[in-house]
C-alpha cells in the first residue's frame, strides 16, 4: 500500500500542493475554472509557517485508531479499508467541531464543499485523493510537489531509505575528509554509458 | 467468559465492541433502561433546535445487538449487584417467569448520569422537562406548538444548548443562572462574557442569582415564581442543573464510591472483576491532578473502549480524563479544556489575548512549562493541537505568545 510521505526538511513553502489539492477537489478539476466555482474549492493540505518562516505541508495522517473518528458525534467519520484512509461523510456531519478538538495535528477545516449538501458548513480534510488513486493517478499534492517534500511510496520503502540515510550519516567513511579529490573529466551519465559498453 | 454491561450508552456500546474485537465467543449481556437504538446523546439538542430529525440520532444500526451477538435486556434498571455471587439483579419481583438475575465473570458499570433534580413546588405540571435523553426531547417536541415563552434553569452546557435550541425555534427565552455568565464551569469570565454578549445580541434574556420557588398553571406550566419575588410567564421550562452519576444500586461497602465509582488505571473498581466507565466513573484528571468525574462524551468513548479491552484480558492503561468542550453558538465558536481558572499559586502562569472587535479570545494556562488549560473563542481549528499538548503533558519550549496567535500551527512545535 503506497502512502503519501512528508519530508519536512525538503519543503520550500511554495504552497503548490495546496493549489493542486483544491483543484483536484473542484467540480471542473481545472484551476482556471475552479477559481470561479461556488463554493470555492479549498485545499485539504495546509502549508503552515514555522518559527523561522519555513514551510511544512500539514496533512491528515489517517491515524489508526483515529482520535477524530472516536470523537465524532454523529458517526460521520469512517475508515476506507481499501485505501487505509479516514473519510468524512458530509451528509452525516453536523459541524460540531468535536473533531477539531480531537485532532492532534490540526488538519481539519470547516467550510462549504462541493460534496456536502448546498449551503452547509461541514468538516473537510484530506481523503488521500482516493478518486485519483482509483484511476491509477498519484495524489494531487504529490504530483504538484517540486521539491520532493511529498512522496508517494510504501511505508517499508520509505523506512528503508531513511534507515540507509541514517546509517550513512554515522559511518566513518562519510566523515573522512578527502585531501585531494582531483577531478573527473566525465560526468556521471558518461561514466555510466562507458560502463554499459564495457559490459 | 460471561460479560455483563450495565448501560447502553456510548461507554457500554464501545466496551461491547472492543470486547468483541478480542473475544468473539464470550457471552455479552447489555442491560439498559433506554430502548432506542444506540444514539448520540449530545446531539439531542440539535433535535430540539430542529437542525436534524430524530432518526439521525442513531449512531449504530438497528441490528447492532444481533450483529455482535449481544443479549439485550432493555427498558430495565438494575436494582442491585450481588458481588459475592457475581450476579446482577434487575427486578426483585419477577413476572411471567422472566429472568431477573444475570451471572457475570466480568461486569461493566456504564450507567452514566441522571439529571440533577431541583426542589420547587409544582414540578409535576406539564411542559416542565429535564433534558437528558432522547425521550425527553421527543416529549418536548410535542409540546412546542403554540408556545412563545421559555424558561431555562441553569447556564451549564445543557441549559445553554436548550436555550439556544429554543431561540432557534423562535421562543423568547429567559435563562436563570447563578454566576454572572453562562458556562461558568467550562469557561472563564472574559470568555463567558463574549458568549453572553452573542446570546443577548440574539435576544436571550438572562437573570442572575434568582432561583425558582414554585411553578403554577392549569395542568401545564404558565408562571414561575422566583426567589426575588418576581413572576415570569412561561409556556415551557427546561431544567439543566447538571448531572449526578447513576449509582444508587452499587453496594458501597464492596465497591469504592466517591462522587463517582472510583476506578484504577485499567478502569477496574476496588472489587475485582467489576469495571466502570463513562459518566459514572471517577479517575484522575490529567490537568487537575486530582480524582474527578468528567462526564463528557469523548471520555465515555475512551473509557468504554479501554474498559472493554481490559475486561477481555488485554491490559491497556488509561492515562486519565480531561475536561473539554466545544460549542458553536450563532457566529461564535468556543473551545475550553482543562484548568481555565487556575488557583492563586505562583506555579501557574496565564497568558491571554483578546480582540473584542473580532470576537477573538485565547487564554492559555501553564503549570511550570506544561500547558494545563485553555479557552478559545473563535479560530478554533488548531484547538486539538493544544488539547493534545495538555493531554500528553509535553513540556512547552516555544514562547507562549506564538501559541496565542490565530495562525499557530503544528510546524511551530517541530524542531528542525
Amino acid at each position: 500500500m503506497k502512502k503519501v510521505v512528508v519530508h519536512p526538511e525538503r519543503c520550500v513553502g511554495c504552497m503548490q500542493c495546496m493549489v493542486a489539492c483544491a483543484t483536484a477537489h473542484s467540480r471542473s478539476g481545472n484551476l482556471f475554472s475552479a477559481i470561479c466555482e461556488v463554493p470555492l474549492p479549498k485545499p485539504r493540505v495546509h502549508v503552515g509557517v514555522g518559527l523561522y518562516g519555513e514551510g511544512f505541508p500539514n496533512r491528515c495522517r489517517h491515524c489508526d485508531p483515529a482520535p477524530c473518528m472516536l470523537a465524532c458525534l454523529p458517526g460521520a467519520i469512517y475508515r476506507n479499508a481499501e485505501f487505509e484512509t479516514v473519510m468524512i461523510d458530509s451528509d452525516k456531519c453536523i459541524n460540531c467541531a468535536s473533531c477539531a478538538m480531537a485532532c492532534p495535528f490540526g488538519v481539519i477545516r470547516y467550510h462549504e464543499d462541493m460534496h456536502a449538501p448546498p449551503k452547509q458548513v461541514v468538516a473537510v480534510k484530506c481523503d488521500n485523493c482516493i478518486d485519483r488513486q482509483a484511476k491509477g493517478l498519484v495524489p494531487a499534492c504529490v504530483e504538484a510537489c517540486k521539491s520532493s517534500a511529498l512522496t508517494f511510496e510504501t511505508t517499508s520503502d520509505a523506512l528503508k531509505r531513511k534507515t540507509n540515510e541514517v546509517a550513512r550519516s554515522v559511518s566513518i567513511e562519510t566523515g573522512k575528509i578527502v585531501v585531494a579529490p582531483g577531478f573527473n573529466l566525465l560526468n556521471a551519465a558518461k561514466k555510466a554509458q562507458i560502463n554499459l559498453k564495457a559490459m | 467468559m460471561k460479560y455483563v454491561i450495565i448501560g447502553n450508552g456510548i461507554a457500554g456500546i464501545q466496551a461491547a465492541e472492543s470486547i468483541r474485537q478480542i473475544d468473539s465467543r464470550g457471552g455479552i449481556t447489555i442491560i439498559g433502561d433506554e430502548t432506542f437504538t444506540p444514539y448520540c446523546r449530545p446531539m439531542i439538542s440539535l433535535v430540539l433546535e430542529g437542525a436534524i430529525p430524530t432518526e439521525k440520532l442513531a449512531i449504530r444500526g438497528a441490528d447492532f445487538y444481533e450483529k455482535l451477538n449481544i443479549e439485550p435486556v432493555l427498558g430495565k434498571r438494575v436494582t442491585h449487584i450481588d458481588v459475592d455471587a457475581r450476579q446482577v439483579i434487575i427486578d426483585d419481583t419477577p413476572k411471567g417467569g422472566k429472568k431477573n438475575h444475570f451471572s457475570y465473570d466480568k461486569l461493566l458499570i456504564a450507567t452514566g448520569a441522571d439529571a440533577r433534580p431541583i426542589k420547587a413546588e409544582g414540578l409535576s405540571l406539564g411542559n416542565i422537562f429535564y433534558m437528558r435523553g432522547q425521550a425527553h426531547v421527543c416529549d418536548m417536541l410535542e409540546s412546542l406548538s403554540g408556545g412563545k415563552k421559555a424558561l431555562v434553569l441553569g447556564g451549564g452546557l445543557v441549559g445553554f444548548k436548550a436555550a439556544y435550541g429554543l431561540m432557534k425555534r423562535g421562543f423568547e427565552v429567559t435563562m436563570l443562572i447563578k454566576s454572572g455568565y453562562p458556562l461558568s464551569m467550562q469557561i472563564d469570565e472574559a470568555g463567558g462574557k463574549l458568549v453572553l454578549k452573542e446570546l443577548v445580541r440574539h435576544g436571550l434574556k438572562v437573570m442572575v442569582g434568582a432561583e425558582v420557588k414554585a411553578f403554577e398553571g392549569n395542568g401545564r406550566v404558565r408562571e414561575a415564581y422566583l426567589s426575588d419575588g418576581s413572576v415570569l410567564q412561561c409556556d415551557i421550562v427546561i431544567i439543566g442543573k447538571g448531572v449526578l452519576p447513576s449509582l444508587s444500586f452499587v453496594p458501597r461497602d464492596q465497591v469504592r464510591v466517591d462522587l463517582g465509582i472510583v476506578v484504577d488505571q485499567h478502569l477496574e473498581t476496588s472489587s475485582s472483576g467489576i469495571f466502570a466507565a463513562g459518566d459514572v466513573a471517577e479517575y484522575v484528571d490529567i490537568a487537575r491532578k486530582t480524582p474527578w468525574v468528567n462526564a463528557i462524551w469523548p471520555e465515555a468513548v475512551n473509557q468504554g473502549r479501554l474498559a472493554g479491552m481490559n475486561m477481555a484480558g488485554r491490559k491497556v492503561a488509561y492515562k486519565g480524563s480531561l475536561s473539554r468542550n466545544v460549542i458553536r453558538i450563532f457566529d461564535v465558536d468556543v473551545m475550553t479544556c482543562g484548568v481555565v481558572e487556575p488557583p492563586d499559586d505562583p506555579g501557574y502562569q496565564v497568558i491571554s489575548k483578546i480582540d473584542p472587535h473580532k470576537n477573538f479570545y485565547r487564554k492559555l494556562v501553564f503549570r511550570n512549562d506544561v500547558l494545563v488549560g485553555l479557552v478559545m473563542v473563535n479560530d478554533i481549528d488548531q484547538g486539538g493541537l493544544l488539547v493534545s499538548l495538555i493531554q500528553s503533558e509535553t513540556p512547552i519550549k516555544i514562547s507562549g505568545e506564538t501559541m496565542l496567535k490565530p495562525n499557530f500551527n503544528y510546524k511551530q512545535l517541530l524542531k528542525f
